[in-house]
């Protein structure tokens, strides 16, 4: 394992190298360094166990970190494809090209650490490296917004992993976190600062902020990463607090709603709350790639509350939806930088009837949506449905209609981007723009035949999650053949599958059939008795759902508050600084001899 | 999976379309009669249906075309995993979650041929559709939500059958009244009945998703509203109405429940799209969550 380490290390240092004298050469280079991560990752899955050190950081292959550790490789290597085409974009590509696999490298060493010091300086790596790209999009704002939020999670993390060292005398993970079974109450504390990195970094409400502004102006190539990949870090910290850590066994004497103890159920409603609000929001965009990321906002909840159910269904459901929500929401943002590649645009008004030009984009990205939004027969579906059933077993109501409310509003803001960008009328600017890239669509191809797959044959995955789940002492998933079996329902995907195109073959047997269609255009249509020449005019892409974002567009934001909390830090700080830093020299002077004292007498006792 | 099942598939898709299309066509002259007057012939329906796939037709590009197929496929697809009178053409796959999201295949198919014409009033009924389907789905899915947490099953042949055997008094509407009024007021959202049918408000957005459709492919979406509307009767007649111990009780029981929705929607005036949403998320949610409450932590209801 270590010697994937050395290896993706080298690899950046030539994909930097590469880059310095062509772009396009280290672009193509991280495709091959990702993949040959993405293989070698793979076949350490019978490896269960093995420890290694590398200097002071060390690891250890678990089946839960090589299970996202896959999924984040999955993310890298199928955007890594996009990355040639956007050398020319960026301002320094051999950075970029570079920080791209240290990023990578930070993300699966946070995995598979084995200690908690090799874990946050793998999460240090991974947040840094991601800032800088992040840097080079639309928006220097956004990195900063990144860089403040993920700071916070940062700081937390740095907390409680001293003072899990310092309190119970080893940093080994699962050592130091069982620890806590025996002090609940500094347990509490730690639980907190760990479960905050988490909250921060999935951006769950309301820590959601940086999400949209990172993502929304992250550049086109590296936005599926950020919320494909990155965001799982947190799910990964937030798995280490509820599981590893002996969350339940701490609040053990708390109230319990439904045999949820309190502040985990406090975090789930957490989780709810960014279901809805993720939701509300993505229905107001107006830029594509923006809808997304709040998606991702919406999509974190889900992973959120599956993971802190620590139950056969539910838990499933989440670790499984990881994997979905990172296979559709990668494929969705590549389709919109495939458009926006092509058209120079990701807003939704500018765009229309792109699927004339970009069928197979158009595809990709029907794919992903009907996945995210949770229809089967895509893998989102399967992963919804284990958190349903999971929920309305315990009779969590509340959040169940949060995540239903999630999943029905998931198709409103889906099909925005589909009706908007892809559908309506064709404008003629965009007349003869091309299909994406070979190159680009083979990626894309990927995601979405994994999509299908997913939905089609969920068990090939469960079968791992089952694995963790008898790992972790719980009732484990139930597989058997096809079909996947729960405490309270069942569903065979294959059968569903089947049943489903046996249906799509009748029709269209009686489509075939029936007398043959003319073809019209696109501005043939009835427009009762006006006469419209411009194809702009009659597409229907601009405040889509006018009528409900009225219903809420009054409500408060948190965003108000943040601002003037910045605003009030600042102003601390400046006056903070205008007591050392001002022209006069003496001012300085006083503060060193000062500074002198203090230390002369501090070290004196 | 056999041969057998896929023929019992295909006779119970053939089965839903006829019985549902003559109950259609009965329920015109019912609406007729309101308004006084004679009404058509009980088959207008099928002679409109069939006239309507040996008409010409026009296309606007092959997303038009296969997006209604989507549709017409997965709402076909639907039929197939609804219970009848305990009848199932594949047992096992009945889950109630299955159920209403393969629907939702059918829909997004819909919506996405009728956006695909190019018609702005088509993507205006759309939006409204959306809209108000997240109006209804949400208090229906948290008496659902009960329904599984206290039968612990998600099977709506399961759910049928825990109902019957002890007469009238058994079924869940008459157990759980609020969480049973509020699943049938979501029906009148699912049928499009008013008053929340704006979506489709013929004189205002020319019929909003179905306005450039004409030949085959509006015989597709009558076909296709028809079978939705049978889907949609069938699970609250199963989850509420206690299914059918035979075939003809369970056709009786579902001609008088769509009838009654019929008889309503006559005298009803139509909700904007806004108010329709304002109004399930302030009676029924209400209601539903109140039911919850009494379900789950009073034990009301077994």
């Amino acid at each position: 394992m270590t010697m994937i380490f050395i290896f993706l290390g080298l690899s950046l240092l030539l994909s930097y190298v590469l880059s310095r004298k062509q772009p396009t050469l280290g672009a193509y280079f991280t495709i091959i360094a990702s993949l040959a991560g993405l293989i070698s990752v793979y076949l350490l899955r019978n490896s269960v166990g093995v420890t290694e050190s590398f200097y002071y950081l060390n690891f250890q292959i678990t089946t839960i970190g090589w299970y996202f550790a896959m999924i984040l490789l999955t993310v890298y290597f199928t955007s890594a494809f996009f990355n040639p085409f956007w050398m020319d974009e960026l301002i320094y590509p051999a950075a970029y090209n570079s920080l791209y696999l240290l990023s990578l490298v930070g993300t699966i060493g946070l995995f598979f650490a084995q200690d908690l010091m090799t874990l946050f300086i793998c999460w240090e790596t991974a947040v840094w490296s991601s800032m800088l790209i992040v840097q080079q999009g639309k928006s220097r704002q956004a990195a900063w917004v990144y860089f403040v939020i993920s700071a916070i999670g940062s700081m937390s993390t740095l907390f409680a992993v001293l003072l899990t060292m310092y309190l119970s005398g080893t940093s080994e993970i699962t050592g130091a976190l069982t620890y806590f079974t025996t002090a609940p109450v500094a347990g509490a504390l730690v639980f907190g600062a760990f479960i905050l990195a988490g909250l921060t970094k999935i951006g769950i409400f309301p820590f959601h902020v940086w999400l949209p502004l990172a993502h929304g102006s992250a550049p086109h190539t590296f936005s599926p990463v950020l919320s494909g990949g990155l965001v799982k870090m947190g799910a990964y910290i937030a798995y280490l607090s509820v599981a590893v850590f002996p969350a339940y066994q701490v609040f053990g004497d708390s109230l319990k709603i439904q045999g949820v103890p309190l502040p985990i159920y406090g975090l789930m409603i957490l989780g709810a709350a960014s279901i809805v609000y993720g939701t509300l929001r993505a229905i107001q965009q107006e830029d594509a790639k923006r809808l997304l990321a709040y998606s991702s906002v919406a999509n974190g909840g889900y992973i959120l509350i599956g993971i802190l159910m620590m139950d056969q269904m539910a838990f499933a459901g989440g670790l499984m939806h990881l994997l979905n929500h990172a296979v559709a929401s990668a494929a969705a943002f590549l389709a919109i930088a495939a458009v926006a590649k092509r058209t120079g645009t990701t807003k939704m008004s500018e765009l229309g009837g792109i699927i004339h030009r970009m069928p197979i984009t158009y595809t990709v990205y029907l794919i992903a949506i009907i996945s995210m939004a949770g229809i089967p027969p895509m893998g989102g579906f399967v992963s919804k449905w284990l958190i349903f059933q999971g929920l309305s077993e315990k009779g969590l109501i509340l959040l169940a209609t949060a995540a239903a409310f999630g999943s029905i509003g998931s198709y409103m803001y889906v099909f925005r981007p589909l009706s908007a960008v892809f559908l309506g009328q064709l404008a003629p600017k965009y007349e003869h723009i091309k299909e994406a890239n070979p190159v680009m669509v083979t990626a894309m191809l990927i995601l979405t035949a994994m999509s299908l797959l997913l939905g089609v044959l969920p068990n090939l995955v469960l079968k791992t999650i089952a694995k963790i789940q008898i790992e972790l002492g719980i009732n484990p998933i139930i597989v058997n053949g096809t079909a996947t079996l729960t405490e309270n329902g069942s569903v065979d995907m294959l059968q569903v599958f089947t049943v489903f195109g046996f249906g799509f073959l009748l029709i269209l047997i009686l489509f075939m059939v029936l007398p043959k269609s003319r073809r019209v255009g696109l501005m043939d249509t009835y427009t009762s008795a006006e006469f419209i020449h411009t194809p702009e005019l009659l597409h229907y892409g601009h405040s889509f759902y006018a009528p409900f974002e009225r219903l809420y567009e009054k409500w408060p934001s948190v965003l108000p508050l943040y601002k003037r909390m910045s605003m009030k830090l600042s102003e601390l700080g400046e006056w903070a600084e205008s007591f050392f830093f001002h022209p006069d020299p003496n001012r300085a002077v006083l503060w060193i001899v000062v500074v002198a004292i203090v230390v002369i007498i501090g070290g004196a006792q | 999976m056999t041969l057998m099942n896929f023929i019992y598939g295909f006779l119970a898709v053939l089965g839903a379309f006829v019985f549902q299309t003559s109950l259609t066509g009965i329920n015109r002259k019912v609406t007729a009669r309101l308004q006084k007057r004679r009404g058509p012939k009980w088959y207008q329906q099928f002679i409109d249906i069939f006239k309507a796939f040996s008409k010409s037709s026009i296309t606007h590009g092959w997303v038009y075309d296969f997006g209604a197929i989507m549709a017409l496929g997965g709402i076909a697809a639907t039929v197939i995993f609804i219970p009848v009178a305990g009848m199932q053409a594949f047992p096992g796959l009945d889950n109630i979650f299955v159920i209403s999201y393969v629907l939702a295949v059918g829909m997004l198919g819909m919506a996405m041929s009728a956006a695909g014409s190019g018609n702005p009033w088509a993507s205006i009924g759309v939006s409204r559709a959306l809209t108000n389907m997240l109006a209804y789905d949400i208090p229906f899915m948290v008496v659902v939500f009960t329904l599984i947490y206290q039968h612990n099953t998600g099977s709506v042949s399961e759910l049928a059958s825990i109902q019957q055997g002890v007469g009238i008094l058994g079924w869940n509407f008459f157990k759980l009244p609020l969480g049973g009024i509020v699943s049938v007021i979501a029906l009148f959202g699912m049928l499009g009945k008013k008053p929340f049918d704006s979506f489709i408000a013929p004189a205002e957005i020319a019929s909003g998703p179905m306005v450039e459709y004409g030949g085959k492919q509006l015989g597709m979406m009558f076909t296709l509203h028809e079978l939705m509307t049978f889907i949609e009767v069938s699970l609250i007649l199963n989850l509420f109405f206690g299914g059918g111990e035979t075939l003809l009780i369970y056709m009786v029981k579902y001609a008088i429940l769509y009838t009654f929705t019929n008889i309503v929607s006559g005298v009803m005036p139509r909700f904007k799209i806004d108010q329709a949403v304002t109004f399930f998320y302030k009676v029924p949610l209400g209601l539903a969550f109140i039911q919850g409450l009494l379900v789950i932590y009073l034990g009301w209801g077994y």
